[in-house]
């Protein structure tokens, strides 16, 4: 049982992370019905650039941990926004009105021109994330130890998850960006500036997806360049299990797809946990093919 | 007068344009092929590889090349991918290479044996230890690399020596991990002493082991034997230390990087120990001391593991047999099989035997002190 219990925790952590990233995905995609291959590089590049703030700035040891940390949370998604806004800028803008398949050609152009600007900037050597930047202390709940760390990355991913989703349905902007997400001309021709909710779209999703690359440096303490790739794939999948362009539908996803690779790994094969991840995959496809929350077209988003 | 010191220069230049493209035919130069994954999942390994051959190979040309002839460095990215790797060596065969050195990994290798075969092209792998490459038989097959079974049975040894009964084996389903983990096992499955109790995979660059470790936890092994590299060695240390288990733990010599500890931290490192060819600073050749420093002088570093090292030896062993017998890689290879014996490289004597395989002991017992360094033991 306690074994159960350990394994549902490093589930669920893995899960928020996926959650962040597939968030990013799906906002995207909801909008602008493109899939932004490059966002998994904005993940990457936020991790890089947390571990440019904390670790080669020394951050932590001129601030302490907790306002170090706070403060690098903010200048990341910040600066990933940013990266983000030239991104759509430079790869997609150009492309918004010609054939889809230019601008995923672009995603994937601009995805694999950013992870080798990283490797270049950085180097190929794995980065590290010291292991004495966060009090990581060991939580004791009913005799069942969870580092501190893990409860950090669960909570801020639901926390950032939560606000969201009262951005997306109670404010003015949010109601523009279902709106978009409906029907782009339709809502044009209503009065929203499309510009700008796709402006946004790109300011929120890569914040998140920053965010995650930070918060995957803190917790596991080692970076390299191609994890974009890795975690991409990976977010994209929890997107699509949860239906993509569907926000909540992310959420869920991420969230599942890190519970099914822990607990097939703990209790099937660990060499196994991506071959049954990807089974699952193609099961939900089958019986729901647009992903677990195929919501009308209405509601989505 | 002013007149005649023109003329006198316009021949001058006019000597250097023509005298240059005609010095330059009259030595042609050796070119030598490196195949190394100089971007891809092991970059780090690959760069470094490349540094050093090509370090050697300015060092080599400044000296006056190969009995006159310029050595030129022919570089390709094999990406650490197999089927780039064909690419990269098609690439290599048609730029006109005499040898290669490369490449890392034992599947990579693998998947470009055949083409430098056919166009009979020496090859000389450097971190390539599976068991199966020089077995097939190739005539023109080297590598300055130890094999797998041979590492097999130094950490076998030692893992008893060191007490451990129950083990734990995890490898990561890449060629040299897997061949590791299974000698390792076969000789364990022979000795009563020895008892298994877990035996399974991870993915390489997955960042989260904490699941396998939690499973790992409940068979509690005595040890954990880890075959893979660096990276997740080093991801295990530190998720052990964070769910505050303190197993020992033995990993093979694709764990002999200076960055494991850097992302494992001091604390969960303590206590590692692995099984390996000794790195460049350890090693104890006149010759491996002043490259030590040349490499530092220019790079401002230390290669970050051995086998950057070892494809510095196969580049030498490489230029040897050319001096000896000229660029004939079929004569080389010949050359090296019989009258190759004991040259002294970075990591020691060097001597080959018909199959292409290095002689010799090469391995060490590392283990890492709570300061992060690495100890033989």
């Amino acid at each position: 049982m306690m074994e159960f219990l350990e394994q549902l925790t490093n589930g669920l952590a893995r899960g928020g992370i996926y959650a962040l990233i597939a968030l990013g995905y799906t906002m995207v995609y909801g909008v602008m019905k493109l899939i932004n291959f490059a966002h998994g590089e904005l993940f990457a590049l936020g991790a890089y650039l947390g571990y440019c703030l904390l670790v080669t700035t020394n951050l932590a040891g001129s601030l302490g941990p907790y306002l170090a940390i706070g403060l690098t949370i903010i200048m990341v998604m910040g600066l990933v926004s940013l990266a983000g806004h030239v991104l759509e800028r430079v790869a997609y803008r150009p492309l918004r009105h010609a054939d889809r398949l230019a601008a995923v050609v672009s995603a994937l152009g601009a995805s694999i021109f950013l992870q080798n600007a990283i490797m270049l900037v950085w180097g190929a050597r794995f980065r590290a994330f010291g292991s004495n930047l966060f009090p990581n202390f060991l939580i004791t709940i009913g005799g069942l130890k969870i580092p501190l760390i893990r409860i950090v990355v669960l909570a801020s991913a639901l926390l950032v998850m939560w606000a969201l989703r009262i951005f997306i349905h109670r404010s003015r902007m949010g109601l523009a960006i279902r709106a978009a997400a409906i029907d782009q001309k339709a809502a044009k021709l209503m009065g929203v500036d499309v510009r700008q909710v796709i402006t946004v779209v790109f300011i929120i999703g890569p914040a998140l997806g920053g965010l995650a690359g930070l918060l995957v440096g803190l917790y596991y303490g080692q970076i390299n360049f191609n994890i974009g790739q890795l975690y991409g794939l990976k977010a994209f999948t929890a997107a699509i299990i949860g239906g993509i362009g569907n926000i909540t539908g992310a959420m869920v996803g991420g969230l599942l797809l890190g519970l099914i690779e822990t607990l097939g790994a703990g209790y099937i094969s660990v060499g196994w946990k991506d071959a049954f991840t990807f089974v699952v995959l193609i099961l939900i496809l089958i019986v729901r093919p647009t992903g677990l929350l195929p919501e009308r077209v209405v509601e989505k988003l | 007068m002013k007149k005649l010191g023109f003329l006198l220069t316009l021949v001058a230049a006019l000597g250097l344009l023509i005298g240059l493209p005609v010095k330059a035919q009259a030595q042609e130069s050796i070119k030598i092929g490196v195949m190394a994954p100089r971007t891809g999942d092991w970059a780090s390994e690959g760069q470094d590889m490349i540094k050093v051959v090509e370090l050697l190979a300015e060092q080599l040309n400044a000296a006056g090349g190969i009995n006159g002839a310029k050595v030129e460095v022919v570089v390709e990215d094999d990406q650490g991918m197999p089927r780039t790797a064909s690419l990269a060596a098609k690439k290599l065969i048609t730029a006109g290479v005499v040898a290669v050195v490369g490449t890392y990994g034992s599947s990579i290798t693998e998947a470009s044996q055949a083409d430098y075969d056919e166009a009979k092209v020496l090859q000389v792998a450097t971190g390539s230890t599976s068991v199966r490459l020089t077995e097939k038989g190739l005539k023109l097959f080297f590598r300055t690399c130890p094999r797998d079974d041979e590492q097999g049975r130094v950490l076998a040894e030692n893992i008893k020596k060191l007490g451990f009964r129950k083990v734990a084996i995890v490898h990561d389903n890449t060629s040299y991990s897997k061949g590791l983990a299974d000698e390792t096992r076969a000789l364990f499955q022979q000795d009563q002493e020895m008892t298994e109790v877990f035996y399974d995979s991870i993915t390489p660059g997955d960042q989260d082991y904490s699941a396998t470790l939690t499973k790992i936890k409940a068979a509690s092994p005595d040890v954990i034997v880890f075959t893979g590299y660096y990276p997740e060695a080093a991801m295990i240390l530190r998720q052990k230390h964070d769910m505050d288990w303190n197993v020992a733990m033995i990993g093979g010599d694709a764990t002999n990087n200076l960055d494991l500890v850097v992302i494992a931290g001091n604390q969960a490192a303590s206590g590692y120990y692995f099984v390996s060819p000794p790195a460049l600073k350890e090693m104890t050749t006149d010759s491996a001391k002043k490259f030590s420093v040349d490499y530092e002088t220019k790079y401002k570093s230390q290669p970050s593991s051995v086998w950057a090292v070892l494809a510095g030896d196969a580049f030498s062993v490489i230029v040897e047999s050319i001096k000896a017998v000229g660029a004939d890689s079929e004569k080389m290879a010949q050359w090296l099989k019989t009258d190759f014996k004991n040259y002294e490289g970075f990591s020691g004597p060097i001597s080959f035997n018909q199959i292409g395989d290095r002689v010799g002991e090469v391995y060490r017992l590392y283990t890492v002190n709570s300061e992060g360094q690495y100890i033989i033991q």
